[in-house]
């Protein structure tokens, strides 16, 4: 056999350990697995004014994400991730298609009781205190101990000396860790967090990752946008990239990294701008 | 219930907090002592200007503080994107704008018996005693104070705060000139206008129903089924209202 022959053996092979066997050990997990997050065909248009034409944001998305695994939902901006995220909170409604959490109506209150939010670049009531915001953020949940739960947060999240500190002398990092006590506070099985990860210093960014991955490991399902991708990567079980308004992608982070180059493993921020095919101008040029 | 609580505490506190509040409460507190020392310009009327002025003063205070902290109430939650993690919780939209108004309008409760109780002490520094009956005024302020913040409520729902406030005073407006709308409305000859006036009357709130200054102050006797029937129509209007506000804010999306 030539070596070229034999190359091509070996990329065969690859290919097919990589495509059949581990993908069809993922589905076949996946299967198995509840859903926690199901999208059929959503589309949604805006008007940014009343005179102008309507824009297409989300074309059609269907997308399912497995209870217990950290889903990474990636794209530039402007790509529709926080429309898709406002649609799954129930903040607003699709044009066409449905949306289910664990298998309820998205703005359903059953739904909402099993859903921890954060949205992107929080803004919370200046006047509170973060003990105050919290407590509301309690009782919104239906805690019943709520102070026990409020305090526990806050120490978690490394914000005890912050307790009586109004909102409004709360630093950047402060707030984001703050909401994400809020989505937190009421055990939520499936959190849903928008660029977390934005607007933090490397220790703060460590500090979220870690706790994606521990409530991960109590068995939450955590989905979040991000277009910071080395983060994605870290914590990330599948990924889905939606490039203007469009699923483009969606898959297990280990096997799609590999895929496309059958030999070594490349960065997510490589395979990223291999998958949307052009150069960062051009990609935001398209948009 | 405890999630109405949640937004009744947190709507009172947002309000409480505010600084113009401070200025308008320190504001109506000097215009009422004030009242104490216009006996030298007041013709022998002494007492009826200072009742007159105090339950005036006191009532505007509450229709000033409702409509600039009521203009804002939900645009700006909406505005500083504030709502979305409350709206992301298990909690019914009906339940966001019950606890909105009750948040504010307790506030309002709390400050009209403040002001009402300086009042009274102003009375007792100048005559030695209280003047109960006057109290029956702040009940049917706070009537007036439900209606109105309904209007902002159902405005601040789906405008801006400006159109909101606007809408409060021309609704004040308005309905503190009832009577005068209905006398134009019998009296003109032109039909269109006729029914115009009659259409405004009988659809915007009569505000003169609830406003019993002229009774109190020169003690006129009153109806009691005339203060039934403001009381009836009050809650009527505000619960209509409430629920107008409800059927926009449920179909409200967050962009």
């Amino acid at each position: 056999m030539s070596v070229k022959n034999q190359r091509m053996m070996t990329s065969v092979s690859k290919w097919f350990e990589l495509h059949s066997l581990q993908n069809l050990f993922f589905h076949y997990n996946f299967l198995k697995m509840e859903t926690s997050i199901t999208l059929k065909n959503i589309t949604r248009s805006f008007k940014t004014h009343f005179w102008e034409k309507e824009k297409e944001v989300l074309r059609g998305i269907s997308l399912e994400v497995y209870k217990g695994e950290v889903f990474g939902f990636l794209g530039p901006n402007g790509a529709g991730k926080t429309t898709t995220i406002k649609i799954i909170t129930g903040l607003i409604r699709p044009d066409s298609g449905t949306v289910s959490i664990f298998g309820n109506p998205a703005d359903s209150l059953e739904a909402k009781k099993r859903i921890g939010f954060l949205p992107e670049s929080p803004f919370f009531y200046e006047h509170l205190t973060g003990f105050e915001f919290l407590k509301i953020h309690a009782l919104l949940s239906n805690y019943k101990d709520c102070k026990k739960a409020v305090i526990e947060s806050l120490h978690r999240l490394g914000l005890k000396e912050a307790t009586n500190l109004p909102l409004r002398k709360y630093s950047r990092g402060m707030l984001q860790r703050i909401g994400i006590c809020q989505a937190l506070i009421g055990n939520p099985d499936l959190l849903i967090l928008d660029e977390p990860l934005t607007g933090l210093d490397p220790i703060g960014r460590k500090e979220i990752k870690d706790l994606i991955l521990e409530e991960k490991a109590k068995g939450k399902t955590i989905f979040f946008s991000s277009h910071i991708l080395p983060d994605a990567e870290a914590v990330c079980d599948r990924i889905g990239i939606i490039i203007d308004g469009e699923i483009m992608q969606v898959g297990n982070l280990a096997i799609l990294l590999k895929k496309d180059v059958k030999t070594d493993e490349i960065s997510l921020e490589d395979w990223f701008f291999k998958q949307v095919k052009g150069s960062p101008v051009e990609i935001r040029d398209k948009l | 219930m405890h999630r109405i609580w949640a937004i009744i505490e947190n709507t009172f506190k947002e309000s409480l907090r505010q600084r113009i509040l401070v200025l308008l409460i320190v504001f109506s507190i000097l215009l009422i002592i004030v009242s104490l020392f216009l006996e030298p310009f007041a013709l022998g009327e002494s007492p009826k200007i200072l009742r007159d002025l105090g339950l005036a003063v006191a009532s505007l205070f509450a229709v000033l503080v409702v409509i600039i902290i009521g203009s804002t109430l939900i645009h700006k939650d909406i505005e500083k994107r504030t709502i979305y993690t409350v709206i992301a919780k298990p909690v019914k939209r009906t339940e966001i704008i019950v606890g909105k108004f009750l948040g504010l309008f307790l506030l309002i409760v709390i400050l009209e018996c403040a002001m009402a109780v300086i009042h009274q002490c102003v009375i007792l520094i100048y005559e030695g005693a209280f003047d109960f009956p006057l109290l029956i005024a702040t009940p049917f302020s706070l009537i007036e104070i439900m209606i109105l913040l309904g209007i902002l409520l159902l405005f601040s729902s789906f405008s801006s705060p400006t159109l909101s406030a606007m809408m409060g005073i021309i609704f004040f407006i308005i309905g503190h000139a009832s009577p005068d709308l209905k006398l134009f409305a019998d009296q003109t000859q032109v039909a269109f206008l006729k029914y115009l006036a009659y259409g405004f009357y009988y659809i915007l709130p009569n505000l003169e129903n609830f406003n019993l200054r002229l009774e109190l102050v020169h003690k006129l006797p009153f109806h009691a089924d005339q203060l039934l029937f403001s009381i009836c129509y009050g809650f009527i209007y505000t619960i209509f209202l409430l629920y107008l506000s409800i059927i926009v804010f449920e179909r409200r999306e967050f962009k």
